[in-house]
């Protein structure tokens, strides 16, 4: 039992907190109080996956086959509480959430962490689809969470609405999974798998993709995400489009590993799709001019070179996958500190309002141009290394053209990441005034900064933990 | 030296002081406050005067008959991915690196003058010339690509912020053109891994790995053109005069003085070293493209009003004798081509200090409004007109040697197209001929009676590229013995 609760430590950290949260939210305290509660849960957290990282305890705690501590679920775990806990750091002031809500913010968060914790750790269908759900809710009451009305309530509505489909669609490709199987356990669904595919379990586990995809916003499961990236508050925009994708990149790694001995009619699949997400995001990208709508294009076309990487269905793949899946968390967390610190007064910041940025703030102004760098693929920062292994991965399968479209694309899209760069570094300030970091995000915006630099110049050890993530999860 | 000491010497990592000192103080001025203007250049320019030295202690020490790379250091970097840091240099490698040098120091004095945004300009600056350095000196295929995208994007920067002439436009389809080229070899280059085995990313073990004839001629011009546009290959070059023009000056000697030579380079060491019966096969096609950049490059120019323009046509120009002579793969051709690297960067870049130096101050480039310059600041003009007189190909420069083994080289293999050239050339040399009588000699234009001489401080880079283009131009012996045994390996080769 001790054990067991050694192994659970991460996910019990971030449990405590939520509850210390909640004690004291209701309890009267203010923001201040809870978002401290909160960084000390998800500090704690972080401490203890990288512990479990660097020494490795692994086993089933509780009940057997149902969930599983392995260097696979640390490794997200690891992930998950430091996208936590620099979002957390983002949260100081929390413009575009309305008053009454403030209080709540780190409470959802956190709970949708521990969803995803749960998620990476699940190896049996119920429970993943409870931490599925866990983060999904907690995650629709916190984009709802924003200030103004109308916008707001319109995206979280969207969100809500969207993911209610998605689930319900999961619920029903696992009950055909069930069905075809006859068991939860994910085990014997790779056993079944193993003994020949029976059209109900593929069409099970297709449904069960769809719902991946939709958190991943990958085409056609994109739309809702320019809407919430531009109507919820930013800090939560922050948490879902880094933490809770890198949630999202782990569990679609682990369906890949089950489906990876006989992916034959998949690779299709996952070559078009990919394809489609990153022209279709890269090209509507290039038009916006809202930085949050820019983003999430970016996200929609990046979601797509994940793709490339889990469609070779491989070792490198899904190693190349998890690193890009932790290298992007950094990285687009460092946009957002600029969006946070840029949105200051519950606007959503244009591109026009990083005029002059590099006279303004030149601290933020190089976070800007690293995360433009990291996103469009260019070294030293991390991305590049990252683009690499996914590609390489593809090119393992012989999928040149797949490559050189890939590849195209970022071409493509380095056009609008230096419209980016050059509104911060070009325009003039035009009056604006000098942005003032605030300690939280000064702190969060350095630490990405080193991870996304350090990542890009230096990656073998993080790649080499996501390889043997990797290998344990095809092991399996 | 005694044996001790070159002991120690040989402990020293040559080619990583080389690589990292420019990084150290890059590191240095990103930590200095931006209003240290004075503080920043001068620890640019000592970076620059400092690789100056080890380039040229790397050329002492470099043994021409040893074995063909030398200073090697190895380091396991991805171990799981055969990824290493593996830096080492052949002869190519070593004039190269010293090329580089030369110019980032001398485009480092020539920027003494700069006060706007100083800090930023020098990081960009330096971050560029790490990624040269880094290309000329990397084994490893997944280093090489990493350093040549390193030095590609901040020209986006330097180019927007601080150039001329539709600077935002020129920036930014240079940006496109050159990344557009990196993605033709990105699958090329992970094509080449996994074709070999996918187990090494050395270049030397790649090399020595006999890819399929086919193989080799369908991943050759992706290779040729990936790098080709680097280099301003004919129909790519678009980016090229319009990106010189609007770039400031110590970025137009980098830009046109190396960084083209980067694309060649990688032409050299990937797309020939490992492929050599795709070069062969498609060496035609591309010196019929290659003659192309001579012959349009040098017409072009002749249309052209704005000094700047002139030199960047001139530059498409003197890149194709480049190209044709990597293209006709023999020892000649190679040797000019390398030749003409190193002649033509350093020519340019006096081109583009000079041109800058009375851009400063006149603000205006346009040819027909200057006259009788060479009365007015005769050491001024000198520097053009040396520049000028080497572009031709006057005996007495390095880049003679160079053209002449080309065209030597190309009426052997290629009759028709290395006549072709060298009637380009001549037309070429006449135009630069008007130009120095319309805006250097001739009746002198009052205009222009305000423009001082220049000082002995500003003066001082150029002259050095001068030397620099005399002694190669005297002794062409003392860069050919040091190629000559590089390139003839890579004809040699299978």
């Amino acid at each position: 039992m001790q054990h067991d609760l050694l192994l659970f430590l991460p996910e019990l950290a971030v449990l405590l907190g939520a509850l210390l949260v909640f004690v004291l939210s209701t309890g009267g305290c203010g923001a201040r109080a809870t978002r401290y509660a909160a960084l000390a849960g998800a500090l704690l957290a972080l401490a203890a996956a990288l512990f479990s990282l660097r020494y490795g305890p692994t086993g089933e705690p509780f009940w057997p086959g149902i969930y599983r501590v392995d260097l696979f679920s640390q490794l997200l775990k690891a992930g998950l509480a430091l996208g936590l806990v620099l979002t957390l750091l983002l949260t100081g002031e929390l413009a575009t959430v309305r008053p009454g809500g403030r209080i709540d913010l780190p409470f959802f968060l956190l709970l949708a962490t521990v969803g995803m914790m749960l998620l990476a750790s699940a190896t049996e269908l119920l429970t993943l689809y409870v931490a599925l759900e866990l983060s999904a809710y907690s995650l629709y009451a916190a984009v709802a969470l924003h200030r103004e009305e109308a916008p707001g309530d319109e995206s979280g509505v969207r969100y809500v609405l969207m993911g209610a489909a998605a689930s319900a669609v999961t619920l029903y490709g696992l009950s055909l999974v069930f069905g075809a199987v006859g068991s939860t356990y994910l085990a014997d669904v790779t056993a079944a798998l193993a003994g020949g595919r029976p059209l109900i379990l593929v069409v099970g586990l297709l449904l069960l993709l769809a719902a991946l995809f939709f958190k991943l916003a990958v085409f056609p499961f994109h739309f809702w995400a320019p809407d919430v990236y531009q109507g919820a508050p930013h800090q939560v925009v922050a948490f879902v489009a880094t933490a809770s994708k890198l949630g999202a990149v782990g569990v679609l790694a682990r369906v890949c590993a089950m489906l990876a001995a006989s992916p034959s009619g998949l690779i299709e699949i996952f070559l078009v799709l990919a394809v489609v997400s990153m022209t279709l995001g890269n090209l509507a990208a290039l038009a916006q001019t809202d930085l949050k709508r820019l983003l999430a294009y970016s996200a929609i076309a990046h979601a797509g070179y994940l793709l490339v990487g889990y469609g070779a269905f491989s070792a490198l793949g899904l190693a190349a996958v998890l690193f890009y899946g932790v290298v992007y968390l950094a990285t687009a967390l460092l946009g957002f500190v600029v969006v946070c610190a840029l949105g200051r007064d519950g606007s959503n910041p244009g591109l026009d309002a990083l005029a002059g940025l590099h006279q303004r703030s030149p601290a933020l102004a190089l976070m800007l141009l690293t995360a433009m760098f990291g996103l469009a693929g260019i070294p030293p920062a991390g991305g590049f290394v990252g683009k690499w292994f996914l590609f390489a991965a593809a090119l393992q399968r012989g999928q040149f053209e797949l490559v050189l479209i890939a590849a195209a694309n970022t071409t493509l899209a380095l056009y609008y990441y230096l419209r980016v760069v050059k509104a911060a570094y070009l325009a003039p300030a035009e009056g604006r005034g000098p942005v003032l970091l605030s300690g939280g995000e000064r702190v969060a915006g350095s630490l990405a900064l080193v991870l996304v630099l350090a990542a890009g110049i230096y990656p073998a050890p993080l790649f080499a933990l996501a390889q043997r993530a990797a290998q344990l999860l095809l092991a399996r | 030296m005694n044996d001790e000491e070159a002991m120690v010497m040989d402990r020293v990592p040559l080619l990583s002081a080389i690589v990292l000192s420019p990084l150290l103080a890059l590191l240095v001025v990103v930590a200095l406050p931006g209003r240290c203007a004075r503080a920043i250049k001068i620890v640019s320019t000592l970076s620059g005067l400092l690789t100056v030295a080890l380039a040229l202690l790397l050329w002492v020490r470099f043994d021409p008959t040893g074995p063909r790379y030398q200073f090697v250091e190895r380091v396991a970097w991805i171990p799981s991915f055969g990824v290493s840091y593996h830096l080492g240099v052949d002869g190519i490698g070593v004039l190269m690196t010293l090329l580089n040098a030369i110019v980032f120091f001398t485009g480092c004095l020539s920027m003494s003058t700069l006060q706007e945004r100083v800090k930023e300009y020098f990081a960009f600056m330096l971050m560029l010339v790490i990624g040269v350095f880094g290309v000329f000196a990397s084994l490893d295929l997944f280093f090489f690509f990493f350093f040549y995208e390193v030095a590609l994007l901040p020209m986006y920067p330097l180019i927007a912020i601080w150039g001329s002439t539709r600077k935002e436009y020129a920036a930014m389809k240079l940006t496109l053109f050159l990344l557009a080229g990196s993605a033709l070899l990105f699958p090329a280059l992970l094509s080449l891994y996994w074709t070999a085995g996918g187990t090494t990313w050395s270049l030397p073990e790649l090399a020595a790995f006999a890819f399929p004839e086919r193989y080799q001629l369908v991943l050759y011009p992706f290779i040729y053109v990936g790098f080709g546009v680097l280099a301003g290959m004919f129909p790519f070059h678009g980016w090229s005069p319009t990106g010189h023009v609007a770039a400031p000056t110590a970025v137009s000697m980098l830009h046109a003085g190396v960084l083209m030579k980067l694309g060649a380079f990688g032409i050299l060491r990937v797309g020939i070293e490992l492929l050599p019966l795709g070069a062969r096969y498609w060496a035609g096609p591309f010196a019929v493209l290659a003659t192309v950049n001579i012959v349009y490059g040098a017409l072009v120019a002749l249309q052209q009003r704005d000094f700047k323009f002139v030199i960047g046509f001139s530059s498409v120009s003197h890149m194709g004798i480049v190209l044709l002579g990597l293209n006709l793969l023999t020892p000649d051709g190679l040797n000019g081509a390398v030749l003409q690297m190193f002649a033509h960067g350093v020519m340019t870049a006096l081109f583009f200090s000079a041109v800058g130096f009375i851009y400063d101050q006149a603000h205006c480039r346009d040819i027909d409004a200057f006259g009788g310059l060479a009365r007015q600041v005769p050491i001024a003009s000198a520097f053009f007109i040396v520049a000028g007189l080497c572009g031709m190909g006057v005996p007495g420069f390095a880049s003679f040697w160079a053209e002449l083994l080309v065209f030597i080289g190309a009426v052997q293999r290629f009759p028709a197209l290395g006549v072709l050239a060298i009637v380009a050339l001549i037309v070429s040399a006449l135009f630069m001929l008007r130009v120095f009588r319309q805006a250097f000699f001739g009746p002198a234009n009052p205009r222009w009676a305000a423009l001082r001489e220049i000082t002995p401080w500003l003066a001082t880079p150029r002259v050095l590229l001068v030397a620099v283009l005399l002694v190669f131009g005297f002794f062409p012996g003392l860069a050919l013995d040091l190629i000559r045994g590089s390139t003839a390996v890579l004809v040699g080769s299978r």
